[in-house]
């Protein structure tokens, strides 16, 4: 009697921990397409560049889409960046996508920006954060980006289909990397902080105080 | 109440022992997997830390901000204390512990197969840990409930 109510206790309380788990999961990300569009909601968005286009600071982020910090800074910090700069208008963001990691980081980039084309680059690039797989481990499927750009609000997956098979989009990745060698980036996630006072890189994020830091510094304030 | 022929007796001291080791090494990879968390650092992983890196950055490496590893530090202590604790409350409170581990293990390792797409060797390893704790604990609870 008493190892069944222990049993019992035992599946209640791994069942509880899965649930939390699955709740704690997504909270402060952007799991699902209504988190996406919430995060986004009311923010200009112009190819790559998220905010207002006269913003004082503009924030661009280096990444690879299979970079697993590039991930956890997606997951973690970057809707408080959205919230905390980009939403207001103190700050507008570029993403500059990079591929160094293998031919899966390509296919991923020229999904997103193929969503860029629609002006939906960003959520696209929160959902293919959010769904991250292992580096080069075959994760970045045709069903798995499609699935994403299903979940995408207000993409026509059609149009992005037909762009993301094209060959137009690769003059975009090489342009990301020209920037990224002539900025000096080695790594990523790298985040340069351009305004009137000056520039600011973080190329070893660890916490979300180097953010404000480098925001106080260069917004000229 | 400890168990009283001189066989059960070894047999219970042994299961202690061996609950307790498990508990150890099942401690000591939390507490790496927790600095790990807390320091920033990729993980050591054999074959590199492709693996570990995208589990232990992944959106279910922590619980509404607890890393899963200080869990599993909180676990392993629960089995320790267990081991160390004599009678019938240390038998029942290792199963208790080690049934939540081994299912709540499963839960994970199945994230890491189908959602992550990614295995970390040092959470397989604790979950393979776990697994040989229930087993370890399995008996003195069956053995328990079925004496008269």
């Amino acid at each position: 009697m008493l190892l069944a109510l222990i049993v019992g206790v035992a599946i209640l309380v791994a069942a509880l921990m899965a649930v939390l788990s699955q709740l704690g999961g997504t909270t402060g990300s952007s799991a699902s397409s209504e988190d996406v569009g919430k995060l986004y909601s009311g923010i200009p968005e112009n190819g790559t560049t998220l905010g207002k286009s006269g913003a004082l600071v503009t924030i661009y982020l280096y990444e690879d889409f299979q970079c697993p910090y590039c991930g956890e800074f997606s997951r973690q910090m970057f809707p408080q960046v959205v919230e905390d700069y980009v939403r207001g208008g103190k700050a507008k963001l570029i993403s500059e996508p990079l591929t160094f990691l293998g031919p899966d980081s390509v296919v991923a980039s020229k999904a997103a920006l193929a969503a860029a084309e629609q002006n939906r680059y960003w959520p696209y690039y929160s959902l293919l954060f959010e769904n991250q797989g292992e580096e080069n481990s075959g994760y970045v499927t045709t069903s798995f980006l499609e699935g994403l750009a299903k979940q995408t609000p207000g993409l026509d997956v059609s149009k992005w289909n037909a762009m993301r098979k094209g060959n137009s989009l690769e003059s975009e990745l090489y342009e990301a990397q020209a920037k990224a060698q002539s900025a000096g980036v080695d790594s990523t996630p790298t985040l340069i902080f351009s305004g009137p006072s000056g520039q600011q890189t973080i190329d070893e994020l660890r916490d979300y105080e180097q953010i404000t830091q480098a925001m106080d510094r260069v917004d000229g304030s | 109440m400890a168990p009283s022929s001189k066989l059960t007796q070894k047999g219970y001291i042994a299961r202690r022992v061996l609950l307790s080791s498990l508990a150890v090494v099942g401690l000591l990879i939390s507490a790496y997997l927790s600095w790990v968390h807390y320091a920033g650092v990729a993980p050591v992983c054999v074959g590199g830390s492709g693996g570990c890196q995208s589990v232990q950055t992944s959106s279910y490496a922590t619980i509404f901000g607890v890393p899963v590893a200080v869990i599993g530090l909180v676990g392993y202590s629960g089995l320790l204390f267990s081991a160390w604790l004599r009678g019938e409350g240390g038998i029942y409170l290792g199963f208790l512990v080690a049934l939540v581990g081994a299912l709540f293990s499963v839960y994970l390792t199945y994230l890491e197969v189908f959602v992550i797409h990614a295995i970390c060797e040092w959470c397989v390893a604790s979950a393979a840990l776990m697994v040989a704790a229930l087993i370890c604990t399995s008996f003195g609870a069956w053995r328990l409930a079925k004496a008269p």
